[in-house]
């Protein structure tokens, strides 16, 4: 009697203890999720926040592109208008200027062919010349395409 | 004998449990991105472009125009055009320009959203 006693003890105590080792054991296994969950978390958080920073630079990228591109698109706007203004200032009519000043013309018109060829050049992608960086005075401007040839050149309002 | 049972029940039980002691090792799948190569095309080469003289022949130097070419070996024969003519050709090259300077914008710009300089 006593001795089943000891024994149904006994083994109640080696349960216990074996039940506490193995509660630590999986306390001390959550804790290691846990930890390994939590460096997850960081990097994930230090990942999107690298995200977030880039879009926001091509946000920002985009927009400076757009903002440049509406700029050339207005400056052809207003080559253009200035081309035809050019034919057509104070009801000039540049058939009858052509008879009655033929060498004249046939000298301007020759170098504004020059001007509007070395402007395609340009804009194919040509290097400036030293004298079209420099241009800052109309007299030294090529009046086909300032803005393109001569970015120095601030035309007067 | 009853203790050469129990000693036998207990080398069974290990037998048995012992592969699982330490268990398979895990697998490590690493994955790296690797960027895409770069096109890096080099800009288109620049137009050159040959001269031309453009001359304006009226009712009343048409034969000295005439005279002067065949003077200097050119056939005396000119392809003309109207002084209206000339104004649309002189818009329709401006225009040819500026489509010329925006594609090749727009490509600059392309390449430098998508392919930037490496930061050093």
């Amino acid at each position: 009697m006593f001795g089943s006693i000891r024994l149904i003890f006994t083994v109640l105590i080696i349960s216990g203890i074996a039940g506490a080792g193995m509660y630590v054991m999986k306390l001390r296994a959550d804790n290691a999720t846990l930890k390994a969950n939590q460096i997850q978390l960081e990097t994930a958080i230090t990942e999107q926040n690298k995200v977030l920073e880039q879009q926001k630079e091509d946000f920002t990228a985009i927009l400076e592109s757009n903002k440049k591109l509406n700029v050339l698109i207005n400056t052809f706007k207003k080559d253009l208008a200035d081309l035809d203004k050019r034919f057509t200032k104070k009801n000039r009519d540049i058939g009858k200027l052509a008879i009655e000043r033929t060498e004249a013309i046939e000298r301007i018109i020759n170098k504004g062919g020059k001007n509007a060829a070395r402007c395609i050049e340009l804009a194919s992608g040509a290097e400036h010349t030293e004298a079209e960086l420099k241009a800052t005075l109309k007299s030294e401007i090529n009046p086909e395409c300032p803005a393109l040839a001569n970015p120095s050149y601030v035309p007067h309002q | 004998m009853y203790h050469i049972n129990k000693i036998l029940a207990l080398a069974l039980i290990v037998l048995l449990t012992g592969c699982s002691i330490g268990g398979e090792k895990k697998i490590k799948i690493f994955s790296l991105e690797k960027p895409r190569e770069k096109l890096d095309y080099p800009m288109p080469t620049a137009l050159q472009l040959e001269e031309l003289k453009w001359i304006i022949i009226t009712s009343e130097n048409a034969q000295e125009v005439f005279k002067k070419l065949e003077e200097a070996g050119i056939d005396p024969v000119l392809f003309g055009i109207t002084d209206k003519d000339y104004q649309v050709l002189a818009r329709n090259f401006a225009q040819i320009r500026q489509k010329l300077q925006e594609t090749n914008n727009l490509l600059e710009e392309y390449k430098k959203y998508y392919e930037p300089e490496e930061k050093k």
